[in-house]
């Protein structure tokens, strides 16, 4: 992250804090909600990481607060709130390492009847897929994902702006990101896996670097959704302006750099009944706009992308979930036609199937699950099996797996396979 | 000695007619009163859930109503509030008669609203001992009812599902008090015949003229277990509108609403 970037982000908030607080005084200090808990994950595949034994060991203490303003001023006219949650956090997997994340702090408000704003920050999410995005083109953390921590993780925060607008005919969300916040990605330390510099599996080896886009005003990333509903079926179209937040393109390869290459996404989506379930469709199209003709060798492809949904309650708390999404590269003759003789050659096509299982027991306090990744056409996937038990409505004890697996070493999960977790998880809320 | 048998006959069937008038008009006042009191309404519910082994866990919401028509679709909204690990999660139903319901879950850590498939109506509500239709009613076209006669007054009624697919009882037994119709008691019975779960109005007060239960109790028979449900700062007439129950309003909670 640039100085700039981190000077900015503090500048945004600091801003925030001062307009919410010099309108208002607080009438009585907000009540502090949050949790404390212990994470422990040991690792059962040897690879080239920091620590052979395990991949996760951290405590956590996450602290949330809510104001809604009151009185006879213009933030309380406006209905507006302020929110803060903050994770502070020991992380054994570096020897202890003290750690505070700013998850959300954020000014909500409606300035005008059909309008409401949010600002600063704060989590975004959008799309029909399940653990699938195509038009959700905020940044996700798949660090945290792979190695078990609680699916709040999953989400990485944005600072943006929100903008949502209601007219009669539809709604439109309008997100506006200052600065760029990519996925977060294994880079060796921690979790292993495909380096194409390395042509293998990498840990603590790899060398390559991720280049950020710069911080400024042209490198301002733009989502926008217009949805509305007909009878009980939601219809959305969404647009997204900024980078890939993987780092899929080559920057210089000599110098082992890859960057987050600029990108457009044009998509649409539809969700209703179906078949006594739940029905979706999702479709997208990536436009790379350093590479739209698809003749660069060191810059990815355009890419269309589409899945299909469904979910269905089978009665005594037993939900099942289903999933195809299928990828494809755009220009594959023109892509294939550039490649030099010692680069990797990625296939044109992908197929993935998931499956997701959810069965609670005892008064909804147990709760098991499964969530299957498979992919025919890289051959390779990813198991997830949880099970969460509530013993109160303080204490909750969670037990569960990340069990990637595949028969190559490039593949999205089977670059994973080495990574394999079993982990627990103790939790008080408070 | 044919025209007094027809007579009889006429006699007969139009007395059963006028009875099974009578049982339907009871159950449709039943189902007025009880989920479609006034427009619209809201309240603070506090469920008390104690297991078979008595460890008690809290469940409280805000809950928002709307009445789209009288007697069939009907619009809630649901702001948790505790326990805390659910605090600010909101939730939607549009309750449809002609198909399914339509229900949505915003879980705010995710920013996420996800869709509920709602074809199972007969599992427990946020892990309680009242099942959703306790909660928005059961369609009073899912049931033949039979009168069975009036105690104490109140009137008894039978009821017997017409699609016994997705549920799981066999039967279940209804006492209607019948000055004001409020449900006070509900017994359901199993294809054995025997009783598996009890629900009873333990308190029930005038609001604005609207007679409501504040205080019931559902109670798990066979395996063990009960919900005590309490409504407190029950209001009607409040002038809800109908976009309070979009997208927009789960992601961001109307809290002149909500807070009382």
């Amino acid at each position: 992250m640039t100085t700039q970037g981190t000077m900015m982000k503090k500048a945004v908030l600091t801003l925030i804090f001062i307009l919410a607080f010099a309108q208002t005084g607080f009438a009585e200090w907000p009540q502090i909600h949050g949790f404390v808990e212990m994470d422990y994950g040991v690792k059962v595949s040897d690879d080239n990481t920091k620590r052979d034994n395990y991949n996760l060991f951290e405590q956590r203490l996450q602290l949330r607060a809510n104001h809604n303003f009151s009185g006879d001023n213009y933030l309380a006219q406006k209905g507006a709130s302020l929110s803060f949650k903050g994770d502070f956090t020991v992380d054994e997997y570096y020897n202890g390492k003290t750690g505070f994340e700013l998850r959300e702090l954020n000014l909500a408000l409606t300035p005008m009847d059909i309008v409401d704003l949010k600002i600063g920050r704060q989590a975004l999410t959008w799309g029909t897929g399940e653990l699938l995005f195509i038009n959700d083109m905020f940044p996700k953390d798949y660090v945290s994902f792979l190695i078990g921590r609680d699916n709040e993780y999953l989400k990485k925060p944005s600072d943006a702006v929100k903008v949502s607008i209601y007219p009669k005919f539809a709604n439109i969300d309008l997100v506006a990101i200052p600065h760029f916040a990519p996925n977060t990605i294994p880079k060796g330390d921690r979790l292993s896996f495909f380096d194409t510099f390395q042509k293998g599996i990498a840990g603590v080896n790899s060398e390559r670097r991720l280049i950020d886009p710069p911080f400024q005003m042209s490198n301002n990333e733009y989502a926008l959704r217009v949805y509305r509903n007909f009878g009980s079926n939601e219809a959305a179209l969404y647009f997204f302006h900024g980078f890939d937040k993987n780092p899929r393109s080559y920057k210089n390869q000599a110098a082992r750099e890859l960057y987050y290459e600029p990108m457009d996404v044009y998509g649409g989506s539809l969700r209703g009944p179906f078949a006594s379930g739940i029905g979706n469709i999702e479709v997208g199209y990536i436009r790379s706009r350093d590479d739209s003709k698809g003749n660069l060798r060191t810059v990815e492809n355009s890419s269309f992308k589409t899945m299909m949904g469904y979910s269905k309650d089978l009665g005594n708390d037993l939900n099942v979930g289903f999933q195809y999404m299928y990828e494809q590269k755009l220009d594959y003759d023109d892509y294939r036609d550039n490649l030099l003789t010692n680069d990797y050659r990625w296939d044109q096509r992908r197929h993935l199937l998931t499956n997701r299982i959810v069965k609670l027991f005892k008064n909804q306090t147990v709760r098991v699950s499964l969530f299957t990744f498979y992919s025919p056409t890289d051959n390779d996937g990813y198991v997830r099996p949880v099970v969460a038990y509530d013993i109160n409505d303080q204490w909750k004890v969670t037990f569960g797996a990340n069990l990637p697996w595949g028969e190559d070493e490039n593949t999205e999960f089977g670059q994973m396979k080495r990574n394999k977790n079993i982990y627990t998880r103790i939790r008080y809320s408070f | 000695m044919k025209k007094i048998f027809l007579m009889l006959t006429v006699l007969a069937l139009s007395a059963n007619f006028a009875f099974a008038q009578n049982v339907e008009t009871i159950v449709n006042k039943a189902n007025l009163v009880s989920y479609y009191a006034s427009r619209d309404g809201r309240s603070s519910v506090k469920m008390t859930i104690t297991d078979s082994q008595g460890r008690e866990r809290i469940r409280q919401f805000k809950i928002l109503r709307l009445n789209i028509k009288d007697g069939e679709e009907q619009k809630f909204y649901v702001y948790f509030e505790k326990p805390t690990d659910v605090a600010r999660m909101t939730y939607m139903v549009w309750k449809n008669i002609a198909q399914d319901d339509d229900r949505w879950m915003y879980l705010p850590a995710l920013d996420l609203v996800r869709r509920i498939s709602a074809s199972d109506k007969r599992s427990s509500f946020v892990g309680s001992h009242f099942v959703y239709e306790d909660v928005s009613g059961r369609g009073v076209y899912a049931d033949d009812h039979e009168l069975l006669g009036e105690e104490d007054g109140l009137y008894k009624i039978k009821n017997t599902p017409k699609e016994t697919q997705g549920v799981e009882f066999a039967y279940y037994l209804v006492w209607i008090d019948a000055k004001n119709f409020i449900p006070m008691k509900a017994e359901y019975y199993n294809k054995n015949g025997d009783l598996v779960r009890t629900i009873e109005a333990l308190e029930v007060q005038d609001v604005d003229g609207h007679p409501t239960v504040v205080r019931s109790r559902a109670i798990d028979v066979e395996r063990g277990g009960e919900t005590v449900m309490e409504f407190s700062n029950v209001q009607y007439d409040i002038g809800l509108a109908d976009n309070i129950f979009t997208e927009r309003y789960l992601r961001k909670p109307p809290m002149q609403w909500i807070q009382p």
